[in-house]
């Protein structure tokens, strides 16, 4: 069985992908780069030595079985291990700022990179228009026209303002489950960040919920970086220019990135065996 | 022979006899069925009739007083044989001032002490000293009373109360002798007394927040402390807010302690360094001696009146409590 | 081994437009205002932090100074004969507080045996039945439990004590009784919750066998609920062991060594109240005595609770 790839594979970068050794400095065109990243939890390495870029505005899908580290790794991006005990050795860069250099504020790195979650977590008290500026308003920006302008913005990227522009003032909670996920990406937005993470956003919805977000995400990636873990290996042919494809090492506990390029050479043409049969096994 | 495993089978429509006997051979039948059914509504049946009980044989006790005086009872209270007047609107009012001392002393206290233990603090430390607090919650209020009056009470007599005097701009507040037992003593005992409700509870509300909400906060770019301001205390409210309203209802109802430190007055008190009187502490102190008839007939009046106030209090804390539980229910 | 391939090449289309420029001059005012304000945002939150850190020192300063200074005056109070003499008539030196031990330790035994089994059989009624009796009850155990102590022991004066009703005296019977209403609503909702921490599944694999309810009630039931029901009775005993105001009507408080329940009685909390509102050092010192072994009573079932609740809980799973 062949697999169609019904992403935006022609707008890609022009070239084949070429072999590159770890350490190597950061390709020109990529937005994040992973440089030899472990992450570990007490004792326990959890994902050891990524080498992994996320190429500027595109959609870079990290899959591969559960528990091989793709979540940590996403995490590690934007520092969000700090504060849960876990330790991130290596390189990170977003743009030029070096994640994990001693002077990088955490809260400056989030705020460059927008982060969108497995189950929709919109602020349960808070109106949709709250919901949708809380970036902002958490980073210091108070002027009114700013904040309409942004939430405006970040709603019609989200696909939501046409629903919700009468009802900005009414309780977040009240949206569908698809709704609130859409909510969540406006909030992540709303605050212009170069990169968005996105981790499994769409595993708790229904499959129409799961085809809007789908095609948000191959829309949004005209103006932002994203990396999207999923679990769902059609999801990742059919929104994804690039695919990373990581796996648990011989140890049977620790997660490694074994494969990764552009989506339609990682399921049709593979190099490593181990994708080749994961990709076979899931898809085929 | 049918093994219905729920109770509650809605039962083929019979005549109500029929259908009386029809569960009764049914439930009796099954084996096991009858000795246990019985253990359990007497339970029920037992515990219905205290709870009634307790309503029915208080408003009993105190008609005499009420049907004395009427609804006025609610203000100026009944004279007993020797023209000794039990004011019921100054224990009233009383009541309410050191509740309200006690809650603006402790909320903001025992809040903050919540955040810190649920959010703030390493586990290390807010283990034990969550713990702790939960333990001295069960210190006795006997034992706070004691402490208050022979401890905090010439505390405040010879510091708290002198200092508090010179304070510009609060006279009104703080003025005349500083005697010790007052207003304001009998208020902070009730807010140490609270103190580890309003913890606790506090500290499960704002420990029930979806992690997820925190990490929202935090991925937006959030600092420590705007994670707390954003996310979790907003979604902790309604539970800080039940916290506070059952705070209230155990300062509201708390007697013993109280009555050992509040200096025992029974006129409107000028200023929270004055003693007062308190529904409780009214009732402890003249009990014993009230004469049978109108005389204890009318404290029985004001037990009345105390209860009333509580149970109003804590069944809107309950109310609270629950619509926090099913708005939790519907998200999950 | 990972061999990591990167895409070569660049290619990016430009943004243009209107929108983009929007964007931009957006993305730009958030970097700056989120870089400006990060210090006062730190800021804030230290000052918070740090208000959070006085609150803890604030409220755990008068608890802890409160055991404290109790345990020091208790303690030199403290001796072999305080706690086996009867209390010596006022202005005579010695004496001690075994009347008040015994009569408090026969008050709560009664209390127990009369509210751990009508709790614990009420809270069956509640785990087995659903509706509007069953919300009824729970709630009326949930308000019950914020009534005033003072109007249960008014209550037990009404029904036990006062003229005409069933003892017609003080009694330590009726002390009892007023402590199990006050006990009652703790042990109904501490062991609903415990029961229904059991999985459904149990009950009705054991009725599915064939087994009869009570014996399913008792075997599997009651068993798994166990360290629930053990650590909510404890706590309930340790509620209403400190307890003063429901026994100042009703057992009156007795310096005699009383062992008869339908009798008046001492109890350790009365004694505390009767000796430590009398002006005289003497009579605070055996105040402060008594107090410290209130204190370590109570410390000591509540520590009790939370050992056996946790060792159970460990032992089950």
């Amino acid at each position: 069985m062949t697999i169609e790839i019904t992403s935006n594979v022609e707008t890609s970068p022009g070239g084949s992908p070429g072999q590159s050794t770890p350490g190597a400095s950061p390709s020109p065109t990529a937005a994040v780069s992973l440089r030899g990243v472990n992450v570990s939890f007490g004792k326990h390495r959890v994902v050891r030595d990524v080498n992994l870029d996320l190429v500027r505005n595109r959609v870079t899908a990290l899959v591969g079985p559960s528990g091989c580290g793709k979540t940590t790794i996403l995490r590690a991006i934007n520092r969000l291990h700090d504060d849960s005990g876990g330790k991130v050795t290596g390189q990170v860069l977003v743009g030029d700022l070096d994640v994990y250099a001693r002077d990088t504020q955490a809260e400056l790195v989030r705020s460059r990179v927008g982060m969108v979650f497995q189950r929709p977590n919109p602020f349960p008290t808070m109106s949709i228009f709250d919901n949708v500026v809380a970036g902002l308003r958490l980073n210091g920006v108070r002027s009114k026209t700013v904040l309409r302008e942004a939430a405006e913005s970040a709603l019609h990227h989200a696909a939501l303002w046409d629903l919700v522009k009468d009802r900005l003032h009414s309780p977040a909670v009240r949206l569908s489950g698809g709704q609130q996920q859409r909510l969540c990406i406006a909030r992540a937005l709303a605050v212009e960040p170069e990169v968005l993470l996105m981790d499994e956003p769409c595993s708790a919805l229904d499959p129409i919920a799961t085809a809007k977000i789908e095609e948000l995400i191959t829309h949004l990636a005209t103006d932002v970086t994203i990396g999207l873990v999923t679990h769902n290996m059609f999801q990742a042919t059919r929104v994804s220019d690039y695919t990373a494809f990581f796996l648990l090492g011989d140890d049977r506990a620790t997660g490694e990135l074994v494969e990764y390029g552009d989506t339609k050479t990682i399921f049709e043409s593979p190099h490593d065996p181990r994708t080749r049969a994961y990709v076979s096994g899931e898809v085929g | 022979m049918s093994t219905t495993l729920l109770e509650e089978v809605p039962p083929p429509r019979l005549t109500p006899i029929e259908g009386v006997k029809e569960g009764l051979q049914r439930r009796w039948a099954r084996p096991g069925g009858r000795a246990y059914a019985v253990l359990r509504w007497t339970g029920a049946t037992v515990f219905a009739v205290i709870v009634l009980g307790l309503v029915v044989s208080l408003l009993a006790s105190s008609s005499q007083a009420f049907g004395h005086s009427g609804l006025s009872f609610l203000w100026s209270g009944t004279y007993n044989a020797t023209k000794d007047i039990y004011p019921t609107g100054i224990f009233i009012i009383g009541t309410l001032i050191t509740t309200a001392v006690a809650i603006i002393l402790a909320v903001p206290i025992g809040v903050g002490t919540a955040a810190f233990l649920s959010e703030l603090a390493p586990k290390w430390l807010a283990g034990p000293l969550s713990v702790l607090i939960d333990l001295i919650a069960a210190v006795p209020s006997i034992v706070v009373g004691l402490w208050g009056l022979l401890v905090l009470s010439p505390v405040f007599a010879r510091h708290v109360e002198p200092f508090l005097k010179k304070i510009p701009g609060l006279e009104w507040f703080f003025h005349g002798p500083a005697y010790g037992p007052s207003m304001l003593l009998a208020g902070t005992v009730l807010a140490v007394m609270i103190l580890p409700t309003i913890v606790a509870l506090s500290r499960t509300a704002l420990q029930g927040v979806a992690n997820e909400d925190r990490e929202a906060a935090r991925a937006l770019g959030a600092t420590r402390w705007q994670v707390v301001r954003t996310a979790v205390v907003p979604g902790a409210r309604t539970g800080i807010e039940a916290a506070v309203i059952l705070a209230m209802g155990r300062a509201l109802g708390e007697t013993i302690a109280v009555a050992m430190v509040i200096g025992n007055n029974n006129a409107l008190p000028h200023s929270l360094l004055a003693p007062g009187a308190t529904l409780g502490s009214a009732i402890i102190n003249n009990f014993g001696e009230a004469n049978p008839g109108l005389d204890r007939s009318s404290i029985i009046g004001l037990v009345v009146v105390l209860l009333a106030i509580t149970a109003l209090v804590n069944v809107g804390g309950q109310l609270l409590l629950r619509r926090r539980l099913r708005a939790e229910g519907a998200v999950a | 081994m990972s061999a990591t391939v990167f895409p070569g090449g660049a290619g990016i289309p430009s943004d243009s437009g209107a929108l983009a420029d929007a964007i931009g001059a957006r993305r730009e005012l958030v970097r700056q205002s989120a870089r400006r304000s990060l210090g006062r945002r730190r800021l804030v939150g230290r000052i918070a932090i740090g208000l959070c850190v006085v609150a803890v020192a604030i409220s755990l300063a008068p608890l802890v100074a409160l055991v404290a200074y109790t345990t020091s005056r208790g303690v030199k109070a403290l001796s072999w004969s305080f706690l086996t003499h009867i209390p010596t008539p006022p202005g005579i030196p010695g004496g001690g507080i075994s009347s008040a031990i015994v009569g408090s330790l026969i008050i709560i035994g009664l209390a127990v045996v009369m509210a751990v089994p009508i709790g614990t059989m009420c809270a069956l009624f509640l785990v087995e039945r659903r509706g509007r009796l069953a919300g009824a009850l729970r709630f009326a155990a949930d308000v019950l439990t914020g009534v005033p102590s003072i109007a249960l022991g008014i209550f037990a004066y009404a029904v036990l004590v006062g003229p005409g009703s069933l003892i017609g005296h003080f009694s330590g019977l009726a002390g009892s009784f007023a402590l199990a209403v006050l006990m009652l609503p703790i042990v109904v909702r501490a062991s609903e919750a415990a029961m229904r921490t059991v999985p459904r599944d149990l009950w009705e694999a054991g009725l599915a066998l064939g087994v009869r309810r009570s014996r399913v009630v008792r075997s599997v039931v009651l068993r798994g609920a166990l360290p629930g029901l053990v650590t909510g009775n404890l706590l309930a005993v340790a509620r209403a062991v400190g307890e003063t105001a429901p026994l100042l009507f009703t057992v009156l408080g007795s310096t005699l060594l009383a062992t008869n329940p339908l009798q008046p009685m001492g109890a350790l909390s009365l004694t505390i109240y009767s000796n430590g509102t009398q002006p005289y050092p003497a009579a605070q010192e055996i105040a402060w005595g008594t107090a410290f072994v209130l204190l370590v009573l109570v410390l000591a079932l509540s520590v009790v609770a939370r050992v056996v609740s946790a060792r159970l809980n460990r032992q089950a799973r």
